[in-house]
């Protein structure tokens, strides 16, 4: 495959390794080595600040064995999972409905948009206060009044073990949903208009046109909105770090929280890194599950 | 078919329409007017105002109180030239260093090409959070912890960015670049006279992502500063909800003006902000 004989003469390896070197720099210091270093350390006793009386020391699988074992371990996970399970369908149909209800051509969709999209520019700890404060516990809070003009009784959301992951997972919704529409309304506009045009000729109900047309040719973009979101679910910390500190009861304790506590606020690196192999794992996992599923269905 | 009822009852369902988009709007632009509403107003109003719709309304005693308190209760403008700082070196930098190796990978011929895209592919599935605690050890090892570079340098380079521009390179023709050459250009002068402005669509892509990660990061600016010294915006909301009573006029008042130079960046660039957006999908 040499295309250049003269390719060292010429000054293009060179070139290339002058500019690749800054990213590879950076990556190799900062992502790499870490990454190594939590692979190595998880299988150690390593200390964010080293103990006299604890030198570090291997330790086999038991920063493994605490991460499968230890109730608040697992259920960080499982609250992960189950923000997961609320965030991604309800962000990806939620967005998709957005994205069919704005993708008309009339007047003032453009502003339209724009209004949708506008919690997306807002910094999540600024959104995490406004929802905290919507989401007052007291019979006179600001959704708990609007619950109750219609008859719903006030809940106490984030200081209810069995709310606050709804709680938190409403907030995230919120503001994922905007981006998520014009990424699947970019999709949407790359279906030719023949396609409708057609289907109306054939007399196809609106649903029918949306299931059969809409659905199958927006494949790619659903695919990679569904997979984006799966991950950044996945990585939930900024909303519970603000809020609830893992709280009420760990109810919203996440896995990025508890590998925060226990690595940074507790001192306890290598089981820190035990639990960022088995997140990485199974962030791994879930995009290679995905991606078959995504090649499988293009064949 | 006969033409005037239809549009009749076609203004009417338009009409219907733009009701509710307005509502769904509402709910999207709603909390946000609330943020800047509340925040000239008094804690005990915005309490008050809390069950009803007067909580949209500016009206009553309103005033720059609560944002007097935030200039005399914190070093407002130091925490958001930290994180503007900060963000804007990571914007500039790094979409021009992610680039710079997107073009090596994806249009020059060199030896250990395909072990470095194998490589970025693979670093793409690392989440950082997953290695973030350990990155913050290599930077204690480098001396850089409560700096502004460590806010800065690890955050420069991207997989996915780099991915990008490497993906967005190789779609490009390879006779363009052999062109140059002949014309006497080199490759790394053909890189900035040539190549980085036909990337604009790109680079505004992974400028604008990268400025909105930044911004609103919270988890690497508490792992890495020691001090107020470079404490970051998202830092300063972080202290001031966990203050022991919630003086909910003054964080209202920060959160408006954390949020305010943002809207303004979004409204000036929306057309690129949405059509970046807008083709991520496509592409992914």
């Amino acid at each position: 495959m040499k295309k250049n004989p003269n390719r060292i003469a010429d000054g293009q390896t060179s070139a290339a390794w002058l500019l690749s070197a800054p990213s590879l720099l950076i990556i190799i210091v900062f992502m790499l080595i870490p990454f190594v270093m939590a692979i190595v350390y998880s299988f150690t006793n390593k200390m964010l600040v080293a103990n006299p009386n604890n030198p570090l020391r291997f330790v086999g699988f038991n920063n493994y064995l605490k991460v499968f074992t230890n109730d608040t371990s697992l259920q960080a996970f499982g609250n992960t999972a189950f923000f997961a399970l609320l965030f991604v369908p309800f962000t990806v149909a939620l967005s998709l409905l957005l994205a069919v209800f704005v993708n008309k051509a009339i007047k003032g969709i453009g502003f339209i948009r724009l209004i949708y999209f506008s919690p997306q520019v807002v910094s999540m700890t600024v959104v995490a206060v406004i929802w905290a404060f919507i989401f007052s516990p007291s019979e006179d809070g600001l959704l708990n009044s609007i619950l109750a003009s219609f008859g719903i009784e006030g809940k106490l959301w984030l200081k209810d073990p069995d709310m606050a992951m709804y709680g938190i997972a409403i907030m995230s919704i919120w503001q994922a949903i905007g981006m998520q529409m014009i990424i699947i309304l970019g999709g949407l506009q790359y279906i030719p208009e023949e396609i409708y045009e057609a289907a109306k000729v054939d007399g196809a109900k609106k649903w029918q046109v949306f299931m059969k047309i809409t659905i199958p040719m927006l494949k790619n973009t659903l695919n990679f909105v569904i997979i984006t979101n799966t991950i950044a679910a996945l990585k939930l910390f900024t909303q519970v770090y603000m809020l609830t500190d893992g709280g009420p009861q760990n109810s919203t304790n996440t896995v990025v929280l508890f590998m925060y506590n226990i690595g940074f606020s507790r001192n306890q690196i290598g089981y820190s890194s035990a639990m960022a192999v088995v997140f990485f794992v199974i962030v791994l996992i879930i995009s290679l599950i995905q991606n078959k599923v995504i090649t499988k269905g293009d064949k | 078919m006969n033409s005037s009822p239809l549009s009749a009852r076609k203004r009417i369902s338009l009409s219907l329409m733009y009701v509710l988009y307005a509502l769904v709007g509402v709910v999207f632009a709603g909390p946000l007017l609330y943020l800047f509403v509340a925040s000239f107003k008094p804690d005990l109003q915005i309490v008050a105002d809390m069950s009803s719709i007067k909580g949209f309304i500016p009206y009553g005693d309103l005033s720059f109180q609560n944002y007097k308190n935030i200039f005399a209760k914190m070093d407002f403008f130091k925490y958001f030239m930290n994180s503007t700082i900060s963000t804007l070196l990571v914007v500039l930098f790094g979409t021009i260093i992610n680039a710079m190796i997107g073009y090596a990978l994806g249009l020059l011929d060199f030896r250990g090409k395909n072990l470095i895209v194998a490589a970025i592919i693979g670093l793409m599935i690392i989440p950082s959070e997953a290695v973030i605690i350990n990155r913050m050890l290599v930077a204690a090892d480098l001396h850089m912890l409560n700096t502004m570079s460590v806010l800065v340098i690890p955050a420069l380079a991207y997989p996915a960015y780099v991915f990008l521009f490497y993906n967005h390179f190789k779609g490009m023709p390879k006779e363009l670049l052999q062109a140059a050459i002949i014309d006497g250009s080199g490759y790394v002068r053909s890189f900035w006279s040539i190549m980085l402005p036909l990337s604009k669509p790109v680079m505004a892509t992974v400028a604008i992502m990268t400025f909105i990660r930044r911004w609103g990061d919270l988890i690497w600016p508490t792992l890495v500063t020691r001090d107020d010294t470079y404490r970051t915006l998202p830092q300063a909301m972080k202290s001031l909800y966990s203050d022991a009573y919630v003086y909910w006029g003054e964080i209202f008042a920060f959160g408006s003006m954390v949020t305010i130079p943002t809207l303004i960046i979004f409204l000036i660039f929306q057309k690129q902000f949405i059509q970046s957006v807008a083709s991520s999908g496509v592409k992914g």
